[in-house]
């Protein structure tokens, strides 16, 4: 077990490490120049020169990357250009925003999709079943920029019920939350509906059913029970691509999480920003995907970690 | 037909109805269902695409500033026309063309990327897939939209950068599903067959078990497919989509944005048409998914 977490932990070292790697490069290969973004207006080449100079720019880019691994290191990730602040602390402002978000629709989607899966796979290949798929699958087509800027303007400039945009008060919540999770709908509800229908079809289940035990417990202990392996896979997965996914949804709604932030580095070429977002997000998305890793046993005595096939 | 038979031919207790009710007979019907519905939507959406240039519509980028945003069903301009009075059906058919385009392309390389790295995984083993398995890992892992991005800033928003962008995005589902596949075609007889008979080992990948995995593999390109469109469209909003010949869906949405509250077609038509096509094209691949699923069952 220890063995297993400190090989677990070694790899995903690794995979952030050449993560911020790549990008440390692609941000310096881009066209776009960070002073011209941060310079006043009409500034003169002399002027941008010395920012560039002084953000360290005009070194040769082996220098840059030494300079960038020794602060990394350090624990220093770098000042934003734009916020003047050091850019982890930029980061980690705006990050509890978009994990309350992730929360929220992962939460949302898993109160729908489970019920629904079991309510899909008790009726498989129904009519009623069919018409739910297809609702389900028809949320999932549906760009999540567009069902968006739908929802605001049903509900927040033809009704206005709900605020169009920002995090002031919780009902602010409402709206990005439904547009991402109408999107996972039909994922989990799968997901869900596949693995009960095998459950439910399966050798124990029909024992326990000749024993006495009833549709009730059938279907939410044993059935369900079962599931809970691929379905926390799935939605630790799922978790992992909302932390990183909800850029265009957090745009739309003028979400202050992380997603916009990325769009505003990105356009203003502030590479320390971007490189610490990349670190913070890559790093929680791959602890959720270790802590889910962790948790299989817990959910079933029969996973041995560590001696996966 | 068979019902029929087993009615009249020889007593039994099965009806025709208790078949017609059976859940093998109700998996088919649905998934006869889906693949019509699946093909009814993407044909309305395909075909008017592919006609653009020969049905007779007023120029995709040509502006008509006493025009400006006339509602749907205006003389001459079925889903009326934008800000800078150019006419909007002809704006989501012409930049259907390049969205598909773009989907269609980045599904190809996908699958070709994914098959060659996926089967190389399976039938090697040792190094080779430990390799493709960390980057599948790393890039479940990766602010991948993030990265998306940042390419299409790095090489321009142009049609080939983005279809290879979305490619790269894509290439993991198909490898791990081919992965997995040749997993179980290594262990059978006639792989070991061939190797007695004195092939290579890629020899043997190539010729006997790339072409037993396709079929199966490519039914997920379907779905990619739905899936690359989606992508695009998200790009195209975030304003790094393509701009030439013409802009995408999710760009006409965007500019369409400012109007909302004035004029609705503007975001709501665009989107209902992205909306049918993958709904279309989800439910094709669906029903494809579902028919081969139970021959395989029938079979075994």
């Amino acid at each position: 077990m220890p063995i297993y977490l400190a090989r677990r932990l070694g790899q995903s070292l690794l995979t952030v490490f050449l993560t911020l790697t790549t990008v440390f490069l692609l941000v310096r290969l881009a066209p776009g120049d960070p002073a011209a973004a941060y310079a006043p207006p009409f500034a003169s080449s002399a002027d941008l020169a010395r920012i560039r100079a002084e953000f360290g720019l005009d070194d040769p880019l082996f220098t840059q990357y030494g300079i960038f691994l020794r602060d990394l290191f350090t624990g220093n990730l770098g000042t934003s250009y734009s916020f003047h602040a050091p850019a982890f602390d930029v980061v980690m402002d705006r990050m509890p925003y978009t994990v309350t978000l992730a929360v929220a629709a992962l939460a949302v989607t898993t109160l729908v999709a489970v019920p629904l899966g079991v309510w899909m796979a008790r009726r498989a290949d129904t009519k009623r079943e069919l018409g739910a798929n297809v609702m389900t699958i028809a949320g999932q087509s549906m760009p999540d920029f567009w069902t968006g800027v739908m929802l605001l303007t049903v509900f927040a400039v033809l009704f206005p019920v709900l605020p169009a945009s920002g995090f002031t008060t919780w009902s602010g919540l409402v709206l990005p939350t439904i547009t991402v999770a109408v999107l996972q709908l039909a994922l989990v509800s799968r997901l869900v509906r596949r693995e009960m229908v095998s459950a439910l079809t399966s050798p124990y289940v029909t024992v326990a059913r000749s024993r006495g035990v009833s549709e009730r417990a059938l279907t939410w202990r044993y059935a369900l029970g079962n599931s809970g392996v691929p379905l926390l896979t799935a939605l630790g997965t799922r978790f992992a691509a909302l932390l990183n996914g909800v850029v265009v949804v957090e745009v739309v709604f003028g979400w202050p999480g992380v997603g916009s932030l990325v769009v505003r580095a990105l356009e203003t070429r502030d590479y320390p920003l971007i490189q610490a977002t990349v670190l913070v997000t890559a790093t929680l998305a791959i602890l959720v995907q270790l802590l889910v890793d962790l948790a299989y046993p817990l959910l079933d005595p029969r996973v041995r970690l560590g001696k996966a096939a | 037909m068979s019902s029929t038979a087993i009615g009249t031919e020889r007593p039994s207790a099965v009806t025709a109805r208790d078949l017609a009710r059976a859940t093998a007979t109700r998996t088919r019907r649905s998934a006869h269902v889906k693949l019509w519905a699946g093909a009814v939507c993407t044909a309305l959406v395909v075909v008017p695409v592919a006609l653009a240039n020969v049905l007779p519509l007023p120029g995709a980028n040509a502006q008509d500033l006493s025009r400006r945003r006339l509602p749907p069903l205006s003389e001459g301009h079925l889903f009326g026309t934008d800000q800078l009075g150019r006419d909007l059906l002809s704006r989501i058919l012409h930049g259907g063309q390049v969205s598909l385009t773009v989907g269609v392309l980045a599904v190809l390389v996908s699958g070709l990327i994914g098959i060659a790295a996926g089967a190389a995984a399976g039938f090697f083993g040792g190094w080779v897939d430990a390799l493709v398995s960390r980057f599948l890992e790393a890039q479940l892992a990766l602010p991948l939209l993030m990265m998306l991005l940042l390419v299409v800033a790095l090489f321009g928003p142009s049609v080939t950068v983005i279809t290879c962008v979305i490619a790269v995005a894509q290439w993991p589902e198909v490898a791990r599903l081919t992965r997995s596949l040749v997993l179980v075609e290594r262990e059978k007889p006639y792989v070991a067959a061939a190797r007695v008979l004195g092939l290579r080992a890629w020899q043997v990948l190539l010729r006997h078990v790339i072409p037993n995995v396709v079929r199966p593999a490519s039914l997920v390109v379907l779905l990619l497919l739905a899936q690359a469109v989606l992508l695009e469209s998200a790009l195209s909003f975030l304003g790094a989509g393509p701009q030439r010949p013409f802009a995408t869906w999710g760009r006409i949405i965007s500019d369409g944005q400012a109007y909302i509250t004035t004029s609705w077609w503007l975001v709501t038509l665009p989107g209902l048409v992205i909306a049918l096509l993958v709904v279309g094209v989800n439910l094709l691949g669906d029903g494809l998914r579902d028919r081969t699923r139970r021959r395989k069952g029938a079979g075994a």
